[in-house]
């Protein structure tokens, strides 16, 4: 092995342990109550784990988390910037948590039609 | 690969291991499959966290939940709260006992946060037994870097820039010891990695190695490649299992991928590593030894020089360092030496991980900066002793180590700063002892541990540990006179002399530092044969009677009761403390703090039940025929003529034994009648002068006179005393109330809180406004408050600390709130508010918060800049006592620093021959038991010095009873103290706490263990 050689296996390696780093950009957030679920909310989730695996996204990471309180609207998904606004999407579906991915964690734009109301309370 | 959206860490180490993280693991695996989440969370097998006691451990990841305990049983719900439902599992998240709060994060634990991972950061965060995640973590890039672009004499100027010194110990300087080595032309050489870790409760290398094995395998390549050697070998113990399991599979992954073996990095440069395993002798960790071993022979040290860089393994060119310090190398290599210089002090830099053992709440693994004080890592990072303890020192470096006093808790953690104390940094161990530890055990536990040690080569480790062991022994039994303890330091000093290796040489440390620290408890057990820690199991009839200030046989009168001669267990009960019915009311209980039962459920109610016994007694004839009893053992005149100072409990109890004994006792006191304390401060409704009376009247009853009136220094001189009597005893008590040091102190409407009391006591009525602000935390706070509120102010106690700092006694103060009395905590009185009359309307406080612990364990109170006023007309101030300056000066004996009675600890003298002292005015205001405690070992002192004779033991009934150990678990739950109830209370003067009745003190009775009984043979006092 030359330093060469080592230097692709660190770019390897550190994909399969890069959740256990800190630091990321956004943290996604998606609602697995019984609600969330029943409307779709895994399929939602391992949808977006898919996409950003696809794009490469380092700097995300996936989390669920209970009821997000708005059962008419579930799945929600959340996205939180680090040190920044948190935004909450709404009837999520697969082609929805495909967009957020593409726009909202690719090229930070939100995706308003999806949006249901900012929290705008700072992290 | 599958794209996981979490990782849970599971600590694989061989703490958690051993509580079942692997059936954890498994359960895991199977309820995520159950779940369908097997391809969305991920388990990966970590080494250790540095928490085994909270063991399984696990982490995880994005969020950074921690959780402790994991086993099989509550994975089901762990991964349906967690993994499905999203929310953290509460059952399982840890309580952080330093900010006492349930920590859902690792960021949220004091332990984990205050810490700076240097040499562990990758321990817990890697899979172990992947090389992948070690090379993603930046490993082996030190090695590719040196390989590739450095010379070996750039490395050692690098490790010599980082300042690293060797962590075996001894702290040699690394880079020098590399140098020295390069510098020697001789082939072949070897490196070896020391991993002989032995000393009790230190584990951070096994730690190492089990939770990043890799690291210190780079460390020793780069090493060789320094130095110039081709093999190395690591030399590590057989009860290191999985250590030795996980350097294997490092050492085979390391050869797959091509960092070891022929032409690494294709740099021709070629290293071997083999493993060569220990048999667990603690002195192969001693250089020469671990080298003998490593040949295959027998192991044992040899002298020095020549050192191993000249002449080691097979004579060749050697070098051996610790896996601290190897793992430490590759770091250095990577962020640069003055990167790592940066951390630490000026003479020690870097970071060290410490192992937290002992009496403290977070025992574990502990990575700070060199120069860090000790207290901050016992307290902040480790929360202190656990259950309220009071932290007494900290044994550093293991068995060759030396203890740290309380007293020195701001020394840094430092190779030079420990020396200095005559202890050592060694492996890093931290032994923390709290006031339940005896130091002379402590000794004797490590030496004891040496002298098993010893190989036996050299005759003063062999034969002198074994001696010094055997005068330990001998003073834990309490077998030995003063001059052994000369003859153990002597010994001391030849066996760290003349001994061969540092085995040897460091054996005495425990000894020398504790007899240089804690010499008054070596002579303790030596001359009063006591041990105060209740540890020397030969020194104390049981852990109540040891405790007790007055060492009450507690276990006999509860028996005598048990067999119904209520007339014996009072016999037994006044003997042993002559003023039973009243401390039984008001005494601090330290007997209940070690007693057994507590561990099965509660402690026995000793101090209800001997008031039961007493109450029971002064209310019939039972106590005249008791009296009686006792004075046909009371001796002969002597002719001796004694003065007693102060009718309190100190000289109460003092002339009580001494009239006894034959004496003819006079008690002066400057009050109108006998009691001190008991009588002018302690309130009606906790003690009634009644029971004083009867309990005074019993006292004079064996030919006490008193003198009331007289006050020292004024209508009693003290010269006249000291002419007239043959012994002089100094009993007063402290009634000084300690100065506040605010603004409008000296205000009207502002009292001490005894001359409030003492004046209650008289009957008299203190001006009492309608608003009462009382200052303190302890008994007289309490006893302030509820007078104020049966005199019918609105009270409002205001303490600067927490409420579990408060020294009073806890039920007491929960009886003063339950009678209305208001508690503000973290306040400081900064300034009483006066009106233009000068009269008080208020007072002035600031908020406070915890700041650093002191040497007690507490957090002190810091001022912070919010105040507020609390509205009030009368303030009582209740923060202390303390000797009056100018009754010490008139007498004109020798004071201490703080103004109080010199004596002599073992026999009460003052410097004057014939004056002796006890109570307030030599330890400073203390309780009841306490003063009484020193009343009586005084009596037994002026008897000793009067008549030259020990004649104590002549006034004690002998009994014969029950030496049969009761079936566990008799009697049932704990009688609580009887308590009218609140409506009853209010407003009354009358006794608060009924007497047991017979059915409680009997369940009591029933309730004890019986730990007296040693052997099956009667014994009696």
């Amino acid at each position: 092995m030359n330093l060469e050689q080592l230097k692709k296996l660190k770019e390897k390696a550190q994909k399969q342990i890069a959740l256990r780093e800190g630091g990321k950009k956004y943290r996604v957030v998606v609602g697995m109550g019984t609600s969330g679920v029943a409307a779709g909310a895994r399929e939602v989730m391992t949808t977006m784990l898919d996409e950003i695996e696809k794009q490469s996204l380092g700097s995300v990471e996936v989390c669920v988390t209970g009821e997000i309180g708005m059962v008419d609207a579930e799945p929600m998904v959340r996205v939180e910037e680090t040190g920044g606004e948190k935004t909450v999407y709404g009837k999520v579906d697969i082609e929805g948590a495909r967009k957020i991915v593409t726009e909202h964690l690719q090229k930070g734009k939100k995706v308003q039609k999806l949006a249901v109301g900012q929290a705008k309370e700072k992290e | 690969m599958a794209n996981f959206r979490a990782h849970v860490l599971l600590c694989t180490g061989t703490g958690c291991t051993s509580s079942g993280s692997y059936a954890a693991r498994d359960a895991l695996l199977q309820e995520l499959k159950k779940a369908g989440l097997e391809s969305e969370i991920r388990i990966v097998e970590t080494g250790c966290m540095g928490r085994c006691d909270l063991g399984p451990v696990a982490l995880v990841h994005p969020d950074g939940t921690f959780y402790r305990g994991v086993v099989a049983a509550d994975v089901p719900k762990l991964v349906s709260e967690h993994f499905v439902k999203g929310r953290p599992y509460e059952k399982l998240l840890p309580r952080d006992p330093v900010t006492n709060s349930v920590a859902a994060t690792q960021q949220d634990f004091a332990f984990f946060n205050l810490q700076s991972r240097v040499v562990r950061a990758n321990c817990g965060i890697i899979n172990p037994e992947n090389i992948e995640e070690y090379i993603a973590r930046d490993g082996y890039a030190a090695l590719g870097k040196v390989l590739n672009e450095w010379t070996p004499a750039r490395v050692i100027e690098e490790i010599k820039a980082s300042g690293l010194r060797g962590r075996g110990g001894a702290g040699f300087p690394t880079g020098v010891k590399w140098e020295l080595m390069a510098k020697v032309p001789t082939k072949p050489k070897y490196v070896i990695c020391n991993a002989d870790e032995g000393d009790p409760g230190a584990f951070m290398n096994r730690s190492v190695i089990e939770a990043d094995p890799h690291s210190v395998v780079e460390g020793m390549i780069i090493g060789a490649y320094a130095m110039g050697a081709n093999r190395g070998f690591i030399y590590i113990r057989a009860e290191y299992p999985l250590a030795i399991k996980r350097l294997q599979i490092a050492i085979d992954q390391g050869y797959k991928l091509g960092v070891l073996g022929k032409n690494i990095f294709e740099k021709g440069f070629d290293f071997d590593i083999e493993l060569r395993i220990g048999a667990g002798a603690f002195v192969c960790g001693e250089e020469t030894a671990l080298m003998h071993s490593i040949e295959g022979k027998r192991g044992q040290p040899m002298p020095r020089p020549p050192f191993p860089a000249q002449s080691g393994l097979w004579g060749k060119p050697t070098n051996i360092n610790n896996v601290e310090t190897w793992s430490t190398v590759p770091i250095i290599i990577r962020r640069g030496g003055p990167w790592y210089a940066t951390l630490g002090t000026e003479k020690t830099k870097g970071t060290k991980v410490f192992a937290l053992a002992g009496k403290i709440q977070n025992t574990g693994l502990a990575e700070v900066p060199f120069g860090t004080p000790l207290r901050d890592i016992i307290f902040e990072i480790g929360g202190g002793p656990p259950n309220g303890k009071q932290f007494k020192a900290v044994q550093t470096g293991g068995p060759s180590g030396g203890v740290v006093p309380a007293s020195l808790l701001d020394t840094p953690l430092e190779y030079e700063a420990l020396q200095k104390l005559g202890s050592i940094m060694g492996s890093g161990g931290l032994v923390v002892m709290d006031e339940d530890s005896c130091m002379v055990d402590v000794a004797r536990f490590f030496l004891e541990f040496c002298c098993d040690e010893s190989c036996g080569k050299c005759p003063p480790c062999r034969v002198g540990t074994k001696q010094m062991l055997n005068l330990l022994e001998k003073i834990c039994r309490g077998e030995a006179v003063l001059e052994d303890l000369d003859r153990l330091e002597a010994m001391c000093h030849v066996v760290r002399d003349a001994s061969l290796c540092g085995l040897g040489q460091t054996a005495p440390n425990p000894v020398l530092t504790t007899l240089k620290h804690f010499r008054q408890e070596y002579e303790e057990h030596i001359r009063e044969h006591r041990c105060a820690a209740g540890v020397c199991t030969a020194l104390q009839l049981s852990p109540c009677e040891n405790t007790c200030p007055l060492h009450m046989n507690i276990p006999v009168f509860l028996q005598l009761l048990k067999e119904d001669r209520l007339d014996d267990a009072f016999e037994q009960v006044v003997m042993d403390n002559p003023l039973p019915a009243s401390t039984g009311r008001v005494c601090q209980h330290s007997c209940e703090n070690r007693c057994r039962r507590a561990g099965a459920d509660a402690a026995v109610n000793m101090r209800e039940t001997h008031r039961y016994i007493a109450d029971m007694a002064y209310n019939s004839d039972l106590a005249k025929k008791v009296l009686k009893r006792i004075l046909k053992r009371k001796q002969p005149a002597t002719g001796r003529k004694i003065a007693v100072v102060g009718a309190g409990p100190a000289g109460l109890s003092a002339a009580f034994y001494l009239a006894l004994l034959g004496h003819r006792v006079t008690v002066y006191d400057s009050a109108p009648n006998a009691g001190g304390m008991l009588r002018y401060a302690l309130p009606e409704y906790r003690l009634p002068k009644h029971v004083v009376d009867k309990e005074v009247a019993f006292i004079r009853a064996t030919g006490v006179q008193f003198k009331f009136n007289a006050t020292l220094g004024k209508t009693l001189k003290f010269k006249d005393l000291e002419r007239q009597h043959d012994a002089v005893l100094l009993a007063m008590g402290t009634w000084q109330e300690t100065l506040l040091g605010i603004p409008g102190e000296e205000a009207r409407g502002l009292y001490p809180s005894l001359e409030f009391l003492n004046a209650a006591a008289y009957g008299q009525k203190p001006p009492l406004g309608r608003k009462v602000v009382i200052i303190g935390g302890g008994n007289s706070a309490i006893d302030a408050a509820r007078t104020s509120l049966r005199m019918g102010a609105e009270v409002t106690i205001v303490y600067r600390r927490s409420r579990e700092d408060m020294p009073a006694i806890p039920e007491e103060t929960r009886q003063g709130l339950e009678e209305g009395a208001r508690l503000i905590t973290m306040a400081a009185p900064l300034r009483v508010i006066l009106d233009k009359n000068r009269r008080i309307t208020g007072l002035e406080v600031a908020k406070t918060v915890l700041g650093k612990f002191d040497a007690r364990g507490r957090r002190s109170p810091v001022v912070t800049k919010e105040t507020y006023i609390i509205p009030c007309d009368t303030i009582i101030k209740a923060i202390g006592e303390k000797a009056d300056s100018v009754v010490t000066q008139a007498l004109g004996l020798e004071t201490t620093s703080r103004n109080m009675l010199k004596v002599n600890p073992w026999t009460h003298q003052t410097s004057h021959p014939k004056v002796f002292a006890a109570g307030d005015y030599v330890t400073g205001a203390a309780n009841v038991s306490i003063a009484m405690g020193w009343g009586k070992k005084a009596a037994k002192s002026i008897d000793r010095t009067l008549t030259g004779e020990d004649r104590f033991e002549k006034l004690w009934p002998q009994f014969v009873y029950s030496q049969t150990i009761p079936p566990a678990g008799q009697g049932g739950g704990r009688n609580p103290e009887r308590l009218l109830p609140v409506a009853e209370r209010r407003g009354t003067w009358v006794d608060v706490s009924p007497t047991f009745t017979e059915w409680q003190a009997k369940a009591e009775c029933f309730r004890c263990l019986r730990c007296d009984i040693k052997a099956p043979e009667a014994t009696t006092h």
